[in-house]
């Protein structure tokens, strides 16, 4: 009867104990180790309850000299191995949830690591951003709008130098014609000089038939006539030629109109669709700098969340240390279990007084109840909250 | 590509209407329309309803014809250029620099 109910707690404590650790691989949240640590205190208090009434029926059977030794001693002996079984069945699975918690803690931590690096270069990164918008980089702290505006305004100038260059031109043009006007001029001019030079030819021609007819007397005279003649002859060569250079001079007149005129028109065709460019690009600029300030605000709010979740998740990471503690404590109930299992060994039918031996495993018992208490007072799990403390685990 | 030449009952008054392009072509005609007319206070009034396409010359013509209008004290107005046409004097900035009635 005994041993059918230990064997039935024994077997709740190793069932529930398996419970935790198949809650354990598959999330670790330190709450499933607590409670499961808890249901397997509430066992271990049933254990020394049935403990200490197991002892007072062998004290009572004792008393009564009515029972049979051989029983007795039987039944212990079943009863320690059972225990000691299910006491190495209990230390392995103790040993295993400490090695899963201590792998688990490890991942966690790199990851935690690796994440706050990740979110440390994030922000360096977000900086930069924000710097980078601030600035083009150079010591007069150009924007980029500022820069576009600066485009739109070389534009504009630009466009004014083009104009200016018309509007000199065409004046240059007007006074190209009048100078065409004046080479007419000095065209006509030479047309009289010419009509002077024909006139003094004849006007020689005449002296010279006068003087031929004066005869020897007229002999001078008309070596006068004769060089008249030639300077006529002479002045209307210097007029062809100075004609001919006046009409190079118009050649090349007709060349400067053409030279001024393509300076003068310039398409504005092309000019107007880059100022329409760059007014598309000082909009688009306008709104990808309030988006990108937009996003930027929005990520220097969410880095500082992302630290302090990252260090809640380091704070929570002391169940760690909690949990061995636990654990630690366990073993300690555990040798307490053993050392009741050993004193059943001791009682040995051959020895005499069953009565005395029967009382001396309950002494034990008691004793072991006493110190088991006095561990227990002295737990060295203080913290029952992870809450309550901050630990740095880099 | 024309250039139209009204004078009014008042003389202080000329209309120049400009078709098709308002280009380099046209600025002897041009200045011929407006270099004749020397009464002090004369408002010129350039009709653009019928140009379709301007270059950088025609700019400096009507800058020209301005400058010509200022010494006579007198003033430049455009009326109705086309959208093209408008454009073009947007960029050039010409509605600083005088009225343009669209």
């Amino acid at each position: 009867m005994v041993n059918f109910r230990l064997t039935l707690i024994l077997a709740g404590f190793g069932l529930t104990l398996l419970i935790g650790i198949n809650v354990l691989f598959i999330q670790i949240p330190a709450i499933s180790i607590v409670t499961v640590l808890l249901l397997m205190a509430i066992f271990a208090v049933f254990f020394r309850e049935h403990q200490s009434q197991s002892n007072q029926i062998i004290e009572l059977q004792a008393q009564h000299e009515s029972i049979d030794v051989e029983i007795i001693q039987h039944t212990f002996t079943q009863m320690n191995t059972l225990i000691s079984k299910q006491v190495v069945i209990v230390e392995t699975e103790l040993e295993r949830v400490s090695d899963l918690v201590r792998d688990a803690v490890g991942g966690i931590s790199e990851s935690f690591k690796y994440l706050q690096n990740l979110s440390a270069e994030q922000q360096e990164m977000i900086n930069t951003i924000i710097s980078n918008n601030k600035n083009i980089g150079d010591d007069e702290h150009t924007t980029l709008e500022s820069f576009v505006n600066d485009s739109s305004k070389t534009l504009d100038n630009f466009v004014g130098v083009i104009i200016n260059t018309s509007k000199q031109s065409l004046q240059t043009m007007v006074y190209t014609d009048e100078m065409v006007k004046q080479l007419e001029g000095i065209f006509k001019l030479l047309s009289q000089v010419e009509n002077i030079a024909s006139q003094t030819n004849l006007l020689a021609l005449n002296a010279a038939i006068e003087a031929a007819r004066a005869g020897d007397a007229g002999r001078g005279f008309a070596v006068v006539a004769n060089e008249v003649r030639s300077l006529s002859v002479n002045s209307s060569e210097l007029n062809n030629n100075i004609r001919t250079e006046i009409s190079l001079a118009q050649a090349i007149i007709d060349k400067l109109r053409k030279s001024v005129e393509e300076m003068a028109s310039a398409d504005m065709t092309s000019t107007l669709e880059a100022k329409d460019k760059v007014g598309l690009m000082v909009e688009h600029v306008g709104n990808v700098n309030r988006e990108t300030n937009c996003v930027v605000e929005g990520l220097a709010t969410l880095a500082p969340q992302i630290a302090d979740t990252v260090a809640v998740g380091v704070r929570s990471l002391q169940f760690e240390d909690l949990t061995f503690q636990t654990l630690d404590s366990l073993k300690h109930n555990l040798v307490a279990i053993e050392s009741l299992s050993q004193q059943l060994t001791l009682f040995d039918k051959n020895k005499g007084n069953c009565t005395e031996q029967l009382l001396d495993i309950q002494q034990q018992c008691e004793d072991l109840i006493e110190h088991s208490e006095h561990a227990d007072s002295n737990r060295s799990v203080s913290q029952s909250s992870m809450e309550e403390g901050e630990v740095d685990l880099f | 590509m024309t250039v139209k030449k009204f004078v009014g009952e008042d003389p202080k008054s000329v209309s120049i209407a400009i078709e098709d392009r308002f280009d380099f072509s046209l600025h002897q005609q041009f200045r011929d329309a407006y270099s004749s007319s020397n009464n002090s206070g004369t408002r010129f009034v350039l009709e653009l309803a019928k140009a379709t396409y301007m270059d950088s010359s025609a700019l400096g013509m009507i800058l020209l014809l301005k400058d010509h209008a200022e010494k006579l004290s007198g003033e430049v107005v455009i009326n109705n250029p086309s959208e093209a046409v408008n454009k073009i004097l947007e960029i050039a900035q010409f509605h600083k620099l005088m009225t343009i009635n669209v």
